[in-house]
């Protein structure tokens, strides 16, 4: 089992949580400083009319005394005195008679007559904006008078940088934040994960040390820790259940042994009790060994075991039984191949299969053992071609107490667990069991997890 | 060069029982006496583990005992300083507590139900295992039957008699255990090194095997002993 990736770039849903704050607040930090730059940028515009239309009213009350003639000089006066204003006075030939500009701006329209403010025009001049108002006052002088809107422009640009500023300042933020919250969340969570990982690696005992923090992570691991003890008290329970069972079964079995070994003169009567006991036992340790088996699925108490060599004893003890029973028995077992794994229960899950090929094969049939290593998976295949599976019983060939009719009938003895107890070993090595379709016979296939060194 | 053919050890000496179920209790003490040992009889934990410090050859020790598992107390028999074999008897019979017992310090791990023959056998190769510790000998003889351990050879009356490498263990085995009856389930336990009842007779045609190519080249030695096993006896009694 891989232990948990705690890196905190793993935190993936924190980070979309962190993400989606950070969005929402710097959305929201945006709205409210656009919002205040338009009023700002209102207000300034306005300040620059309210000045344009003040200078407008004076023209047009020396207009109205001395005509052109009190508007040159007083543009005149201003442009000598070098004010920051945009203005212009001509004559009906388009000679200069006063002003800041060597020139009428080229393209700028001139609207109306008179000295009100309405309609303003905005021009560029000199790279920077203006708002004047361009008119030709009766008898064809044209006359510009402006407002600069540099101070507006400067002042809204300054807003704009505070903006991006404190966006680049929002998101900073957001992203600490996210990481901080990302490293602390996966340091809590981590030691969750840690002790699943533990519990799944079949220490059943672990817990968390320390105190539980009064939070929701507090919370949870005060929920799992409930969850394994009421998993190590239910594990329990059940060992200690079959464990008694043993007890509560195998001593009075010990004592009808030792009665029956001091009975005399019925020898044979003895022994065939003696078996049938033997065999009551024996069906009885297999169901023990498939609930064992089945409970410790997934968990740990597996070492590493050399699979070639647990098969070739195995073999070894069974094939002269097999040659003897006129088999034809050949091995191709691959040297060094290793799982994690019990050696006792692979030895006995060999066995089974070993003892039930010989047992429905006749003279003459091949029985065949590889071990290979295949796939990332060291593969361990007894083929036989005896009678085979009968084709209805191919589904639940692993299911406990299933026995073909047809054994029954020619009175093969077996109680129908050592497929079963097969397929819970298989199971708890994490290996694939799987019956492959041959034209002759039965082949059963474990392939196991290889062990990388 | 030693002769490891004297038939019977004479046994003598005291074997502790920790034991609740008084009936096996006494057929332990019987099978004990038989050896010609004296069985002391603890039956709970504690009281065993106080008894072991006496001066034992074996202990045969129960697991679900009043007081806990006999086998999580063999550290404690041994911190008490025993110097005795530790032969477990329980109920506890599955291949995998067999193991965890072996491994966890004991000398031999017995399910129950037991035959006495059984425990017999195993209690007697205890007690030769604690007085032959040094038949590190390269020959073993046995009249005109010779085993070379190095040379992993077989010979009788000197011709060679060619075995496979699991029959030379198994021969080698028998011979250590020469004149005592010797079970299937200590073959298979301690030539195969494998903790399961595999149900069918398995051991029976190897056993089969070595006997024939002895009895080809000449010699007796090995005789099925009634239902419970093989006595390697390779002296006289071949003969008679």
């Amino acid at each position: 089992m891989r232990p948990a990736d705690e890196r905190p770039l793993k935190a993936r849903a924190t980070w979309r949580l962190a993400a989606v704050m950070a969005v929402a607040v710097a959305a929201l930090a945006m709205l409210a400083m656009a919002l205040q730059y338009r009023l700002v940028e209102g207000r300034l515009m306005q300040a620059q009319r309210a000045l344009l239309t003040a200078d407008l009213d004076g023209f047009a009350a020396l207009y109205d005394q001395r005509r052109v003639i009190a508007v040159r000089e007083a543009i005149a006066l201003r442009t000598a005195t070098g004010a920051d204003e945009m203005l212009l006075l001509m004559d009906r030939q388009g000679g200069i008679l006063a002003g800041t500009l060597p020139g009428w701006p080229a393209g700028l329209v001139r609207d109306g007559e008179g000295f009100t403010v309405d309609p303003a025009q905005e021009v560029v001049q000199d790279g920077s904006r203006w708002l004047v108002v361009a008119r030709e006052l009766p008898g064809g002088f044209p006359l510009l008078v402006g407002r600069p809107l540099a101070p507006v422009d400067d002042t809204l640009a300054a807003m704009r940088r505070g903006m991006m500023v404190l966006l680049a300042a929002v998101l900073a933020v957001a992203a600490g934040t996210g990481w901080l919250a990302a490293v602390w969340v996966m340091g809590r969570i981590g030691r969750v994960n840690a002790l699943a990982d533990r519990v799944a690696a079949g220490d059943l005992a672990a817990r968390l040390p320390g105190p539980r923090a009064p939070d929701e992570f507090g919370l949870l691991e005060t929920h799992v820790h409930a969850m394994l003890d009421r998993i190590e008290a239910l594990n329990r329970a059940t060992h200690h259940l079959s464990d008694t069972i043993a007890h509560e079964l195998r001593t009075p079995l010990n004592r009808m042994v030792q009665r029956l070994s001091r009975l005399q003169g019925q020898e044979d009567e003895v022994e065939a009790l003696k078996a049938e006991m033997r065999q009551a036992i024996r069906m009885f340790d297999s169901l023990l060994d498939i609930s064992r088996a089945e409970a410790d699925q997934g968990g740990g108490g597996l070492v590493p075991v050399d699979l070639s060599a647990v098969a070739a004893e195995v073999w070894d003890l069974y094939e002269a039984l097999a040659e003897d029973k006129g088999l034809v028995p050949r091995a191709q077992v691959t040297p060094g191949l290793m799982v994690l794994g019990d050696r006792t229960l692979i030895a006995q899950v060999l066995a089974n299969l070993l003892d039930n090929a010989i047992k429905y094969c006749g003279p003459g049939d091949g029985l065949a053992l590889t071990v290979t290593a295949e796939a990332g998976r060291h593969a361990l295949r007894l083929a036989d071609t005896g009678p085979g599976l009968p084709e209805d019983l191919r589904a639940d060939a692993f299911d406990r107490f299933t026995r073909a009719d047809r054994d029954r009938a020619r009175g093969i003895k077996g109680h129908g667990l050592g497929l079963a107890l097969v397929r819970a070993i298989a199971a708890r090595h994490g290996a694939r069991l799987s019956l492959p379709q041959t034209a002759r016979g039965l082949t059963v296939e474990i392939a196991f997890p290889a062990l990388r060194d | 060069m030693s002769d490891a053919s004297s038939p019977t050890v004479s046994a003598s000496g005291n074997i502790l029982i920790v034991e609740d179920d008084p009936e096996t209790a006494a057929a332990v003490a019987a099978v004990v006496r038989d050896l010609g040992c004296t069985p002391v009889h603890r039956d709970t934990l504690e009281d065993g583990i106080a008894e072991s410090a006496g001066d034992y050859r074996v202990i045969v020790l129960d697991r679900m005992l009043p007081g806990g598992d006999g086998v999580e107390a063999m550290a404690r028999i041994r911190a008490g300083g025993s110097r005795a074999l530790i032969l477990v008897l329980s109920a506890l019979g599955r291949a995998a507590q067999r193991v965890e017992g072996l491994e966890k310090g004991a000398d031999d791990y017995l399910p129950k139900p037991f035959e006495p023959e059984e425990l017999r056998a195993r209690l007697r190769a205890l007690l030769r295992r604690g007085t032959m510790q040094v038949l590190d000998n390269d020959l073993l003889a046995f009249g005109d039957l010779e085993i070379r351990l190095k040379a992993r050879t077989v010979h009788v009356k000197l011709t060679h008699v060619s075995v496979s490498p699991k029959e030379f263990e198994l021969i080698t085995y028998f011979a250590r255990n020469a004149g005592q009856l010797v079970t299937r389930m200590q073959l298979l336990e301690n030539v195969w090194n494998l903790h399961f009842d595999p149900g069918t007779n398995v051991v029976d045609v190897h056993v089969g095997r070595l006997r024939r190519k002895l009895e080809d080249a000449g010699s007796h030695a090995i005789q099925t002993a009634r239902g419970e096993g093989y006595v390697f006896a390779p002296l006289p009694a071949s003969e008679a």
